[in-house]
Formats: structure tokens, C-alpha cells, sequence
């Protein structure tokens, strides 16, 4: 028969075949098939062959004829591992003092990485609630002031905002069919609301559209969703307000009284806002209620106060949206499109860690943190990891006749393998157990340093359980590997004759995980004395303003208040411990508005842009002991700086054009309404955090509705008494308002809120890293002194001092010390330089610092190398010597 | 009882394998079976009955001389042991002695 021209039976099927069948059955039985292979192809053709074929071998598959496990898979491998089990307790119960130190470093190390995986996780959870957390997209808005459209370059992400106009939202659902609806929400509004007896200043209420609970899903305990926020003068409240004012009566059509004035009907309760929103809040106002206090803001393109959010329909997607949006704007917005004033839309996934656009409606995330933070838990899981392999190989040599023997009596080189891979999982399984544990009990004190409470229920799901069981395995086999290859290096031959003490295997590597130890250690001290320079130079940095002894009262623009401002003052200011009062609308640190204003520039054209705008009294600018660079603050001599005077600072006359300051008084501008001449320019000073320079500032004279905040200047000493006296007299004075006080500092603080705890959580965790470090060394040298005890005793016979024994234990280890700090800077250098670009106004980082880390970290290091070799060094000679 | 119990499958390959005398390899054991009773047998059926019966020694097998055909694989030959052809008649009689028991069984009704 022709070979060639014959079909042959399919491939695959065949290699399977041989794979799984018996071998000794295989010839006989391959044969078989191809025999009836052949017959088939004659009668049936060659494909039905090939099914038959393929058919038989997947029929073959069964126990009696797959070839039996052979060689060492035969054996029950129970025994033994039981053996190794027992062997491994047995270890870790003999070596105490080891056992805890690794099992507790790795604990550490385990527990830190859980914790900032559960903080990583909980970042990361934000707005993923939602249901339609994936059609939810918000509108950013840029405001410019272009001559002509498109003169402007296209704007930065840093550009947009997320706060805008009333009118985008249903321009864009009437012009895009695509978009199922649109909802809006206003900044925070304070309120004081009052039911019965209580009386509470509410600061977190916003208006909202009727849509809210079709775009978010916020769960609505009461009350009807559809409907709860449709008419003017209802209000949605979260169960925690809504318990404030009604415990367990149910609130539902129970009336608030808003601002004394107002009666608002209670609609609904719902759940408090999940704490992982990008924006929170503590009641619902129905948006009609808004637009009935200010009808004309609706209509207003040039109106700034709403967060605007949209829902797109399912299968729609959000770029045919954005190709349309030069086209919406042209169409809606014309003097937006004159002033090349744009849109773009950012889903909800971007808006806590991704979003760049200012004016954010919460605190937002920083994905920089998340990046450091992994990085810190995985150093420290390394160097716990580390330690665990130099501790094993360190103490490898009382392990070498054990291995031995066994290596004698036939154990293969793999069985020796998994045997100290089964030892390291072991502990790491302690270990894991040890940090739960710990993890049970640090973490309702991790929410003061994360700002976050973070729940343990959340370490249960089985997503965070198969990972944890997977990592602790790979953490077990990778730091069990290492010495697991060094100890089935010894040769029994030697080790069984006494010769292997010689040995010293892995010190090199040894060294080197030393020095890595150490350079992070050395790293994670500069990050935190660095971190604690630059706040501590933000605290007492020179502002430009006078922020000690400053009690700033807020009286939420109370009309009665604001009528009446001059001579609550002056009763305030009776008070022999006030020296200065002023009024105005904003106070360094808090929130103040933006307002295009027209000045003349240098050139003699009268150009538009977009500063800040502060809203003061004639008392502001000596209370604050703000400097002026120029002309003059606002005065009772100059009656017309009401209406038709204007102060700048710095930084707006150099935005004007203007490079010498005196040039700016006299000329002419126009804001919000008001005409006339610039009279002052103020030094820069530091209205906003130091993260920032000292943006453009426009200082004009309020009117007397704009008034909210009091500042009073007070004298330091017996601040007690003067702080109840002027609530006595606010509450005589203004009966109506609870008397809400702050002192600037602090608040202005506040700021910083954000850096201070990143600088705690560093602390700690490097805290962890360098205790973790330190434990590991500590085992090092009881295992070097251990090591040398016979050396000791006899250079101690020889008349050899405390000091020099302590040098010789020490000396190789300070080598090593020293590398690390040289490789540590330039390292830490560079990356808290990366930090420090965070702020505009940064420390020096000067040799100082690292002089200091270096000190602090080789101080540790040596205090914990001496405990032991001085220990050692003291031991009598005679205890160790006298067993040879 | 006896302590052979030979299943009913297994009893027919048995027996196949004994009329097939020298010719009683998978594929012929197959056909065979194929004729004689209509029955439809799958190698894999068959293989693993034939093993189980080698490993109980009722069946030895030897292979025979590699030929061009089946891709040149060599046919195991199978043949009953005598442990096997006595359990055979064993099982045989067994039958017998059950059918001859039977009261209301005669030729004659």
C-alpha cells in the first residue's frame, strides 16, 4: 500500500492519545485504531473516519487504560509532609527569639499592605455606587474673555471648571437627543434652620434639580422620588440632619423654618450620601425654590454657581456629544461663543482621582498618593520578605545537619526544596494570621490618620480572600526560595565530617539586602523630615496679612446682621481686649468669587480679565495689616470709595501690564457694575494656600449685602474670658444667629488638612519600615555574635577591651550603613524634590536634613547592632568556652 | 456462590476471545462481536475489559509480528489462561445448574 497517497488519522487526537494512554498499552491499542482508521476511510470516506477516530481515542479516556502515576508520584507523599510539618513547628518553637522576629516582622509587613490596600481600594470605590455609574458625565466649563472667538488657544484641563451656568444643562438635553437627563446642583448654601426648638446653622444644603435620584442612586428611605423635589419650598434631608431635628418622630410633611422666613415642607429622607462621593451634602432643596429667589441666574449664561451632571442614554456614546459641542455653543450661548467660553464633558469615573478642572463641588482623591502609597507598602512587605530570607540563610548553617542526614539517607534535592519552601509558608501563614489580627485591632484608629473609615467587613469578599491566599503563598514560596537553594547547596559529605561552619553562604547577598534595607529606611526619613520642614515653613511663612489672635465670626449674610454692620462693630470693638474690627464678604483662606473686570492697562486699552474678588470694609485692610504698595486703602474721608474706588494687588497690576506699581493709580476700570479708578495696590498676600502663588486680586468696597464674615483682632492674654464675653454680647446683640467663631490660623490651617495627614500616614509607615528594618538586623547580629562566642571568649582572654569587641562585631555592618545613606540621598533627593514641586512655596532643602536622617538612621542602627554585641562582649568567657 | 464473579460483558469478550482462538485481537474481537450478536463495542469498552481481565490472569496476551498496515503498529494476540477457560466452565455450569432448577421449565409442556 502507497504510504503517502493514505490518509492519516488526525493529529491531536493521536498526541492525546499517547499522552494519557498506558504505555504499555499503547502500541496495540494505536494499532487497533488506525486499523479500523483504514476500513472506515474505504467505506465511510475519510472524514467520517476521522470523527470515528477522534470519537474512539476521547472513548479510550478512561481509568483503566491512562497510564498510571509513576516513579516518585506513586509514593504517598503524606508522610513525609507530615514529618516536615512537624520538623518545621518544632524549628520555630526551639529558635524563639527568630521565630518572633520574623513572624512579626512579616506580620507588620502584612498587616501595613492590607491597610493600604483597603485605603487603595476604598480611593478607587468612589461613585462606583452608582448604577448608571457608566452613562454619568458632568459638564466643565471654561470662562475666558477672547476678543473675537478662537483667538484663544484651546484651554489646559487645569483651565476648566466644574462649577458653571444655570442654563447649559437644558440647553444640552434640548439639543443632544442622546442625553436621558440632566441634573444640577448648587454650591452649599448656609442656612439656619429651625423646627420647634432646634435651631441649627446648616451649612452643606444645596438646591437640587427633581432628577437627582434618577441620575445618582441615592437611596430615598421616604418620600416619593419622582415627585419629592418637584415643588418650590420642599426639602430632601439625610437621616443624620433629619434625626438632629426630629429623632424618631417621622419628619415626612413636618414644616422647617428657614432663615426665619421660610417654611419648607420635609419630602423625603434619605440615607446619608455614601462616603465615597466625590461630593456629599446633608439636604435636598428643590431647585424651583432657587428659581423663584432668582429667577433672572436661570437664564444667565455669565451666572456662575452650578454643577451640572447628565445622564447619557444606553448605547449612546459620549464622543458624537463632544464633536457637537463648538456647534451648542455657537447655537446657545452667544456670548459665550464671543468670548470663546467652551464645554467639555468628563465621565464620573474621572471626577475624584483624574479630574484637573478647578471649582470641584467635594475634595477629590490624588492618584499621586495612591502611586506612593502602594510603592510604601510593597517596600515594606520587601523588607519584611528580606528579612525573613536573611534570618533563614543566616541561621541555614544550624540547619546543615538535618540536611545531612536526610541528604543520606536519599532525600532528593527537591524534597529538601519544598520541605524549607513548606517551613517558609508555614510562618507566613502565622504571619498572615498575626496580621489580621492586628489589622482587627489598628483599624478604628486608621480613620483619623486615612480621613476615611475603613471597614474590615471589606477584607472579607471573596475577591480580597483568593488574593490574600495567593499573595501569602507567593509570599511564602519567594521568601523561602532563597534559602531553600542555599541550604540544598551543602554537601552532606563535608557537613556530616563538621567542616561546614566554614561556610558562610549568601553573605554577599546578605550585604546587599543590608544596604537595600537601609537605603529605603535612610529614604522614608528624609521623605518625613522633609514633609515635616515644608508644613511647619507653610505654618510660619509669611502670609502678607496678620493671621494670630484673628477670631473671624460668620454670620452667613444675616440681612439684620448686614444692616446693622457698623454699629455691631463698633459695640465689638468696645471691648478692651478687641483692638481692630472689620467686616467683609471673604477672609484669607476662605471661599470668594471670581469677577471680570475691566482696568486700563499699561498700554492705555482697557483690557477684561477674571481675578478674584475680595468684598471688604474701610476697617480690612488695617485690621489684616495688609501692606500697600501703592496709593492708598479704602477710607471714610474719600466718600465716593463706595461706588467708584478700586485696590488691586501685585500680582493683578502685573497681569494688567503694569511693572512699577504706582503707574496703576488713577486708571480707570469697570466691575460688576461699577465704574471709576483704581486708588491702591496691596502687597501681595497669601489669601489662598501655599500650594499656590498669589493669584490676580481685585479689593473693592461692599456693599452691605455682600457682608458675611466679622474679623475682630483680639489680645492673647485671657482669650477664655473674652471669647464668652463677646458671645454674651453677640447674643444680645444678634439674638437671631448662633455665634459661630473661628480663629484665621486655624482655619486657614485647615488648608492643609490634606498634606498633614499625608505627613502622619508617611510617618507612620516609615516608622513601620525602619522597626521592620531594625528587627531584621537585631537577628542578624544575635546570629553574628552567636556565631563568634568562642572568639569573643578567647580575645576577651587575651585581655581584648568591651569597646574593641563591640567594633568587631560591628564594624562590617557600619561599612554597610554607610553605603546606604550615600546611595539613600540622591534618592530621596530627588523624589522629595518632586514632592516639594507640589507647593510654590517650598523649604530649602539643605544638607541639613540629611545630615539629620543619616544621623537618626544610623543611630538606630547601631543603638540595635550594640544591644547585642555589647551583650555579647560582656558574656563571661568562661560560659563559653567551657563546653570544648 | 463462587468466588469468581465474572460480569456479563466481560463473559461475552471471554468468550469471544475463545472463539477467536488465534486470531483474537481488538479490532477482530470487535467484529466478531459485531456479527455474532449485533452488539456495537467501542475500543475503549473493549480495552478496558480485556486489561482487567489480563490483570485477573483469565486473559495472557502476546504481540504478534509488526505488519505494513496499521501504520505499523504490532496486534496484541489475547488467549485464555487456563485459570481462565476453568472459570469459564465454572460460570458455564453455574448457568446450568440455575436453568436445570427450574420447576415449571420442561420440553415436554
Amino acid at each position: 500500500m502507497d504510504q503517502i497517497s493514505n490518509p492519516t488519522p488526525p493529529r491531536w487526537p493521536s498526541l492525546f492519545l499517547r499522552w494519557y494512554c498506558h504505555p504499555d498499552y499503547l502500541e496495540d491499542i494505536e494499532g487497533d485504531l488506525i486499523e479500523r482508521f483504514e476500513t472506515t476511510t474505504r467505506v465511510k470516506g475519510v472524514k467520517a473516519a476521522k470523527w470515528n477516530y477522534t470519537k474512539d481515542v476521547a472513548r479510550l479516556f478512561r481509568p483503566g487504560i491512562i497510564r498510571p502515576l509513576s516513579g516518585s508520584y506513586q509514593l504517598n507523599q503524606y508522610g513525609m509532609f507530615k514529618n516536615y510539618f512537624k520538623v518545621g513547628i518544632r524549628n520555630i518553637l526551639r529558635h524563639k527569639a527568630f521565630s518572633i522576629i520574623n513572624i512579626t516582622g512579616l506580620a507588620i509587613g502584612i498587616a501595613c499592605c492590607l491597610l493600604i490596600l483597603l485605603y487603595i481600594n476604598d480611593e478607587l470605590s468612589y461613585d462606583r455606587y452608582n448604577k448608571n455609574f457608566d452613562r454619568i458625565y458632568r459638564v466643565l466649563h471654561v470662562y475666558r474673555n477672547a476678543e473675537s472667538p478662537g483667538t484663544l488657544p484651546p484651554p489646559s484641563p487645569e483651565e476648566f471648571q466644574v462649577w458653571g451656568s444655570a442654563p447649559v444643562g437644558p440647553a444640552l438635553k434640548a439639543d443632544f437627543p442622546e442625553i436621558e437627563s440632566y441634573f444640577r446642583f448648587t454650591s452649599p448654601v448656609e442656612l439656619l434652620f429651625e423646627h420647634g426648638s432646634k435651631r441649627f446653622q446648616e451649612d452643606n444644603m444645596v438646591f437640587a434639580d427633581s432628577t437627582a435620584f434618577d441620575i445618582f442612586s441615592w437611596n430615598l428611605i421616604s418620600g416619593n422620588a419622582k415627585t419629592a423635589l418637584k415643588e418650590p419650598n420642599s426639602i430632601v434631608l439625610t437621616l443624620s440632619t433629619a434625626m438632629k431635628y426630629f429623632g424618631y418622630d417621622e419628619p415626612l410633611g413636618k414644616t422647617i423654618t428657614i432663615d426665619q422666613t421660610e417654611t419648607f415642607v420635609v419630602t423625603g429622607i434619605m440615607e446619608d450620601v455614601p462616603s465615597n462621593s466625590h461630593f456629599t451634602f446633608d439636604g435636598l432643596i428643590s431647585m424651583t425654590t432657587f428659581q423663584i429667589w432668582r429667577p433672572e441666574i436661570f437664564d444667565a449664561w455669565g451666572y456662575v454657581d452650578f454643577y451640572t451632571y447628565f445622564l447619557l442614554k444606553e448605547n449612546t456614546h459620549i464622543e458624537s456629544l463632544e464633536s457637537r459641542i463648538p456647534d451648542f455653543i455657537e447655537h446657545n450661548g452667544p456670548e459665550w461663543y464671543k468670548a470663546d467660553n467652551t464645554i467639555a464633558l468628563e465621565p464620573l469615573s474621572d471626577a475624584y482621582l483624574h479630574s484637573k478642572a478647578a471649582r470641584q463641588p467635594g475634595t477629590t482623591g490624588s492618584y499621586t498618593n495612591i502611586y506612593i502609597f502602594s510603592f510604601i507598602a510593597a517596600f515594606i512587605l520587601f523588607i519584611a520578605c528580606i528579612n525573613f530570607m536573611n534570618l533563614s540563610t543566616a541561621r541555614s548553617m544550624e540547619r546543615a545537619k538535618e540536611i545531612g542526614v536526610r541528604k543520606t539517607v536519599g532525600a532528593q534535592r527537591h524534597s529538601l526544596i519544598g520541605q524549607f519552601l513548606l517551613e517558609s509558608i508555614l510562618l507566613t501563614i502565622l504571619a498572615a494570621t498575626l496580621a489580621i489580627a492586628l489589622i482587627a485591632l489598628v483599624l478604628p484608629f486608621t480613620r483619623e490618620l486615612s480621613g476615611k473609615a475603613l471597614l474590615f467587613s471589606d477584607l472579607l469578599s471573596w475577591q480580597f480572600t483568593l488574593l490574600f491566599a495567593v499573595s501569602i503563598l507567593l509570599i511564602g514560596l519567594l521568601s523561602g526560595s532563597y534559602p531553600a537553594w542555599i541550604l540544598v547547596k551543602f554537601k552532606s559529605s563535608q557537613v556530616l565530617k563538621g567542616n561546614y561552619k566554614t561556610s558562610s553562604g549568601g553573605t554577599s547577598l546578605r550585604k546587599v539586602l543590608v544596604v537595600f534595607q537601609f537605603t529605603l529606611s535612610m529614604s522614608l526619613i528624609v521623605g518625613t523630615a522633609v514633609i515635616y520642614t515644608q508644613l511647619n515653613h507653610l505654618r510660619t511663612q509669611d502670609l502678607g496679612f496678620s493671621d494670630d489672635q484673628m477670631l473671624v465670626i460668620d454670620f452667613g449674610w444675616d440681612g439684620a446682621v448686614q444692616r446693622q454692620a457698623e454699629s455691631i462693630k463698633a459695640e465689638l470693638k468696645a471691648h478692651p481686649k478687641v483692638s481692630k474690627v472689620s467686616a467683609s464678604r471673604a477672609v484669607p483662606g476662605a471661599f470668594f468669587p471670581n469677577a471680570g473686570t475691566t482696568i486700563e492697562s499699561a498700554d492705555g486699552e482697557m483690557i477684561m480679565h477674571n481675578p478674584g474678588i475680595y468684598e471688604i470694609d474701610q476697617d480690612f485692610i488695617p485690621t489684616y495689616e495688609i501692606e500697600m504698595a501703592a496709593g492708598r486703602a479704602f477710607s471714610k474721608d474719600f466718600p465716593s470709595d463706595t461706588t467708584q474706588a478700586l485696590i488691586i494687588n501685585e500680582a493683578a497690576a502685573r497681569l494688567y501690564g503694569y511693572t512699577k506699581m504706582d503707574d496703576v493709580i488713577g486708571k480707570k476700570f469697570t466691575q460688576w457694575g461699577r465704574e471709576g479708578t483704581i486708588v491702591g495696590v496691596v502687597k501681595d498676600f497669601n489669601y489662598k494656600s501655599l500650594h499656590t502663588k498669589v493669584e490676580p486680586l481685585s479689593i473693592r468696597y461692599a456693599p452691605s449685602n455682600s457682608l458675611r464674615h466679622l474679623s475682630l483682632k483680639v489680645s492673647a492674654d485671657e482669650m477664655n474670658t473674652t471669647i464668652s464675653d463677646i458671645e454674651q454680647q453677640w447674643a444680645h446683640l444678634v439674638p437671631q444667629r448662633p455665634f459661630i467663631y473661628s480663629f484665621l490660623d486655624d482655619s486657614f490651617n485647615k488648608q492643609y488638612e490634606a498634606d498633614v495627614r499625608f505627613g502622619k500616614i508617611f510617618t507612620a509607615f516609615s516608622g513601620l519600615a525602619i522597626l521592620i528594618a531594625c528587627l531584621g538586623l537585631f537577628g542578624l547580629t544575635t546570629y553574628a555574635a552567636a556565631l563568634k562566642t568562642k572568639e569573643i571568649g578567647i580575645r576577651k582572654i587575651l585581655g581584648a577591651s568591651l569597646f574593641s569587641i563591640v567594633t568587631l562585631l560591628s564594624k562590617d555592618y557600619i561599612k554597610l550603613f554607610i553605603i546606604a545613606v550615600l546611595i539613600g540621598i540622591p534618592i530621596s533627593w530627588f523624589v522629595m524634590n518632586r514632592w516639594l514641586d507640589g507647593f510654590a512655596y517650598k523649604m530649602q532643602m539643605g544638607p541639613g536634613v540629611f545630615f539629620v536622617a543619616a544621623f537618626i538612621c544610623i543611630f538606630i542602627a547601631l543603638s540595635t547592632i550594640s544591644w547585642q554585641s555589647i551583650q555579647s562582649a560582656l558574656r563571661n568567657p568562661v560560659d563559653s568556652l567551657k563546653d570544648e | 456462590m463462587s468466588k469468581h464473579h465474572l460480569g456479563e460483558f466481560e463473559e461475552i469478550v471471554m468468550l469471544t476471545v475463545a472463539i477467536l482462538a488465534d486470531e483474537a485481537y481488538g479490532v477482530a474481537i470487535i467484529n466478531e462481536m459485531e456479527s455474532r450478536l449485533g452488539r456495537q463495542v467501542s475500543i475503549g469498552a473493549l480495552q478496558t475489559v480485556l486489561r482487567r481481565l489480563e490483570k485477573k490472569g483469565y486473559l495472557s496476551s502476546q504481540f504478534g509480528e509488526a505488519t505494513n498496515v496499521r501504520g505499523g503498529k504490532r496486534k496484541r494476540y489475547f488467549s485464555l489462561t487456563t485459570y481462565g477457560k476453568n472459570v469459564l466452565t465454572e460460570v458455564k455450569e453455574q448457568r446450568l445448574s440455575l436453568w436445570e432448577a427450574i420447576p415449571n421449565f420442561s420440553l415436554n409442556k
